[in-house]
């Protein structure tokens, strides 16, 4: 059913933690989580070409409603990141419901001023989030079990995304994308199709969210909802090719590492790079690197 | 308290009108939502504060400088990367500018670093009663005022305001009577680029100057196209007005914190109940 | 498909191959991820500024333990995200012999449990937030005076003149908030009353609703807890909406020469607080002084004299234990009584630090002068402050 290179990866992936340092577990499990961000963002704006700019708030939620689940409730951290996503669906249908309706750029407009009103409600639910100062959670030495969890989100969504594209749902999602007028007009109920999208793609990322937040220790507002986030979530997506099932998974890869390796060093070098990157793909690699190679190679459509 | 804050207001207002016609024009004639709005007006002043350090310039005459310099700057955006997109779908029009922004904040901290600048040039404020008006943001104001009323007698009564006009509502019925659309299209994104480097320079005698500083001004800005209706010219100075009214007002009576909550509420709710915006009649 | 897994399989290689056991040297490495860029690029330099004044100061003086100290340091972004996986490295790859504290409460809130795992020595200097330190942590120890006393000195003076309204404002995150905790209470104690309490957003730069209020209330002192973009933004729209009260302070940010070169004369009379100026009158100044201006070419802020202290601190407890391990340092630590260039050193058995003493300076003419407290004063402050049209 599967290739066998794959088995292969995924054995090598779940031994590694026997093996390897603190640092390479928490750098493989960051991995992970931004896999599943970029894969999750795909699912919403590859897949019908409407940009969530904001889609970093589903992060945040995720990471505050597991945070305040284990400080106050005394909730052990599978299930309170499990709650994160289903905290992160709650806020993407309350924000989906109004905002989807709207054509593409004021939906883009509306999700752009989202994270604000959020790390401004944390600051206002002071007494339960911890507002500006934080909320801290208690010590908790648990690197191995959370990679195993944010590899296994990580897997969901990329399983997810290849039953989406393989299947009408996501045929449909794509015509949105493509004309979304000619959509209507054949009868596909554009704003239920982009919500069911929406939501979906708020889970992962308040998953993840619930567990980086574990991992971590300590949230702050301005650690969660930050902007930067969400242009690398979008970067890793544009760069290794959207609305494909691997393209986000590529490029998630190579731009974590290259961050990792070399351009963290640089910080306002590797934050305009991403910019230019981005701004080279629209223009000249609009289906990111796997479209590429597609053409190339003559790879299958749906990969 | 009430009146200092509503003078307040719509001495902010007036800004925020002139800023966002800028992109509301982008808008309206190439469906375009510039997302790099806000750096364009950084730069602007950033262009100042440099004109101002070197040689003395007086920060108001360099919206001589800063105006034409990001006019051309814009030009060259829309040349040689916006239009390539302009009638792709509006994914790849809004991520082409959001890389844009991101590459041109970058590039300020790299060329001028996030260093706090100022132009100390005019503080203190004009006393009247129990009102304290800062001077520069009443000279911004003014400024405002008058460059937005030149902005509308140039789209009433120039030909090139007509041709700019007609491709707003029309862009194949205007190529058909003959205009240019190509470019008019330059020269549309370079006046918004311009008036945000307006923006820029009026800002840059009240506020830090340091290279994030345009962010926020581009969410004013869609949210004052959004009140005022998207190409609705005149829609924009209203909502810019009323923008800068609500803003300071719900300081007043709620606190600094849920201030830009509700500015983003309101947005939500105009959105919902009239998408076309709260003064315009017809659809675009 | 293929691409994928070599990309995959060569990360995975080059993690398994940095994993190999580094070979013991003969320096004693000490590693820390300071704030290079970011938000907190300024104070974050300073205090890598301070870190390697010290390194070379016990190098000259023969090395610690007989060996060379050598700092390996990252740039953690002023992220606490970015901050983790740096000590994480850190201590698991680059195996250091000892770390010292990153810059700001939050991140080294954020990196305190990573040090508490692996059983590593964290002196902070940089830490103020109380909080941090009263969690039950075994191996994490404060150098700085606490956040809650960073205005003691206002109120204090505010009181013995006889002055009764206060108002206070503050950024809304971890130390300025503690910062205004500490500051009320201070405030209710003298017999002060509270009239205006608001906190605004980080990166707030519109202050005039705000200050609005404020006047309206008629403070007679303004206490204003900020980092540093917040402090030069709200003294100079007090200016513009002619906000007179008779003293106003702002904590981090006024002491800094910055904040004067941004608001020239607007500064002038404003209090500001300060863990350490270069006047104070404590052993080893001059030393560190020339030290620091010969190396780096301009004065040190208190985050370098902080950092320099931080590291000494740690090495004069590494000296008495004889040995780095970190059980041992952490007994001499909690047992030390030290004063350094940047004041008194000692902590209680949390490792809250319970000496060292916060002072308040006012702009004079361009320069600081040291106000409170008298015995360590250089100067009279100016009081009252006169409103803005009378100056």
């Amino acid at each position: 059913m599967l290739p066998p290179a794959f088995c292969v990866l995924l054995i090598a992936l779940a031994v590694y933690p026997l093996e390897g340092t603190g640092y390479g577990i928490r750098f493989m499990l960051q991995l992970f989580m931004w896999i599943a961000l970029a894969q999750s963002w795909n699912l919403i704006s590859g897949l019908t070409g409407y940009v969530s700019f904001g889609h970093i708030a589903f992060f945040g939620m995720g990471a505050y409603t597991a945070g305040i689940l284990i400080v106050k409730l005394g909730w052990p951290w599978l299930w309170a990141s499990l709650a994160g996503g289903v905290g992160a669906l709650v806020l993407a249908l309350v924000i989906g419901w109004p905002c989807l309706r709207l054509k593409g750029p004021y939906f883009a407009i509306a999700m752009l001023g989202l994270n604000e009103v959020l790390r401004v409600a944390v600051s206002y639910f002071e007494g339960l989030t911890g507002g500006g100062s934080g909320l801290s959670l208690p010590a908790l030495y648990a690197s191995v079990p959370i990679y195993y969890a944010m590899g296994l989100v990580a897997l969901a969504v990329t399983a997810l995304a290849y039953v989406i594209v393989t299947s009408r749902f996501g045929l449909r999602l794509m015509t949105i994308r493509e004309d979304e007028v000619a959509a209507e007009a054949m009868g596909i109920d554009t704003f239920r199709y982009k919500l069911y999208a929406f939501l979906l793609s708020a889970v992962g990322p308040g998953i993840v969210g619930g567990l980086a937040a574990r991992d971590q220790s300590y949230i702050e507002p301005i650690s969660v909802f930050p902007l930067i986030m969400t242009i690398t979530m979008i970067v890793m997506v544009l760069f290794g090719g959207k609305g494909t099932i691997w393209g986000p998974v590529l490029g998630a890869v190579l731009l974590f590492t290259l961050q990792e390796m070399i351009w963290a060093r640089f910080i306002y070098v590797h934050q305009l790079l991403f910019g230019a990157i981005i701004v080279a793909v629209v223009l000249l690699m609009p289906r990111g690197i796997l479209g590429v190679l597609q053409q190339k190679y003559n790879l299958p459509r749906t990969i | 308290m009430l009146g200092q804050v509503v003078i307040s207001g719509l001495l902010a207002g007036a800004l925020y009108a002139m800023v966002a016609l800028g992109l509301g024009l982008i808008f309206g004639v190439m469906r375009v939502l510039n997302v790099s709005h806000g750096p364009l007006l950084m730069l602007g002043a950033y262009t100042t504060f440099w004109f101002f350090q070197w040689l003395g310039l007086n920060p108001y005459l360099s919206l001589v400088v800063s105006m034409p310099l990001l006019f051309l700057v814009g030009v060259v955006l829309q040349r040689f990367f916006v239009s390539r997109v302009v009638d792709a779908p509006e994914l790849s029009s809004l991520l082409l500018t959001f890389g844009i922004s991101i590459a041109l904040v970058n590039l300020a901290q790299l060329a001028f670093t996030a260093d706090l600048r100022s132009v100390e040039y005019l503080t203190g404020s004009f006393l009247l009663g129990p009102f304290a008006f800062s001077k520069s943001r009443v000279i911004a104001c003014l400024f405002a005022i008058v460059i937005t009323t030149g902005a509308f007698l140039f789209l009433k009564m120039t030909r090139l305001g007509k041709a700019i006009r007609a491709v707003s509502q029309s862009r194949e019925v205007a190529q058909v009577c003959g205009v240019d659309v190509g470019r008019i299209h330059m020269i549309a994104f370079g006046i918004g680029s311009a008036l945000a480097a307006a923006g820029g320079t009026l800002v840059a005698v009240m506020v830090a100057i340091q290279p994030e500083m345009g962010q926020v001004y581009t969410f004013k800005s869609f949210l004052v196209i959004v009140l005022g209706g998207a190409g609705n010219y005149p829609g924009a100075l209203l909502g810019g007005l009323l923008l800068g009214l609500i803003e300071q007002v719900s300081s007043l009576f709620l606190t600094t914190q849920v201030n830009e909550a509700v500015a983003y509420v309101l947005l939500v709710l105009v959105l919902l109940v009239r998408p076309t915006g709260l003064l315009t009649g017809r659809a675009q | 498909m293929a691409t994928l897994l070599w990309s995959l399989g060569a990360v995975t290689l080059a993690l398994l191959l940095g994993t190999a056991p580094a070979q013991a040297q003969a320096p004693i490495k000490i590693g820390a991820s300071l704030s290079l860029t970011g938000t907190y690029a300024k104070p974050g330099t300073y205090q890598k500024e301070g870190y390697e004044v010290c390194a070379d100061e016990l190098n000259a003086k023969g090395g610690l333990l007989g060996r060379k100290v050598e700092f390996v340091m990252y740039d953690d972004q002023s992220s606490t995200q970015t901050a983790q996986r740096l000590y994480e490295k850190l201590i698991t790859e680059d195996k250091v012999d000892a770390v010292m504290g990153p810059y700001s409460s939050g991140i080294t809130e954020s990196v305190a449990g990573i040090t508490e795992k692996y059983k590593k020595v964290l002196v902070s200097p940089l830490a103020a937030t109380t909080s941090i330190f009263r969690q039950g942590r075994k191996y994490i120890f404060m150098v700085i005076s606490p956040a809650e006393v960073y205005l003691e000195g206002l109120v204090d003076m505010a009181a013995r003149r006889g002055l009764k309204t206060i108002a206070v404002i503050n950024e809304d995150t971890l130390f300025p908030k503690a910062s205004t905790a500490g500051t009320v209470d201070m405030a209710k104690k003298k017999g002060l009353q509270i009239v205006l309490q608001e906190s605004y957003p980080k990166g707030n730069t519109d202050f005039s609703a705000l200050l609005v209020k404020l006047k309206a209330a008629n403070p007679d002192i303004v206490a204003a807890a900020t980092y540093f973009d917040d402090a030069v933004a709200i003294t100079r729209q007090m200016r513009e909406l002619n906000v007179n009260p008779k003293m106003f302070a702002v904590t981090v940010g006024g002491d800094i020469p910055e904040f004067y070169t941004l608001l020239k004369q607007n500064g002038e009379y404003v209090y500001g607080s300060t863990q350490w100026d270069e006047a104070l009158p404590y052993p080893g100044q001059k030393e560190f002084l020339s030290a620091y201006t010969k190396k780096f070419k301009h004065e040190p802020s208190y985050h370098a004299a902080a950092g320099y202290a931080g590291c000494l601190i740690y090495a004069e407890a590494v000296k008495r234990a004889k040995s780095l391990d970190a059980d041992l340092v952490r007994a001499e630590l909690l047992k030390l009584k030290l004063r350094t260039a940047f004041g008194d050193y000692a902590v209680d058995h949390d490792g809250f630090q319970t000496a060292h003493k916060m002072v308040m300076i006012q702009w004079q003419d361009g320069k600081r002068i040291v106000v409170w407290p008298e015995d360590l004063a250089n100067g009279k402050a100016r009081y009252p402050t006169p409103p803005w049209n009378q100056r």
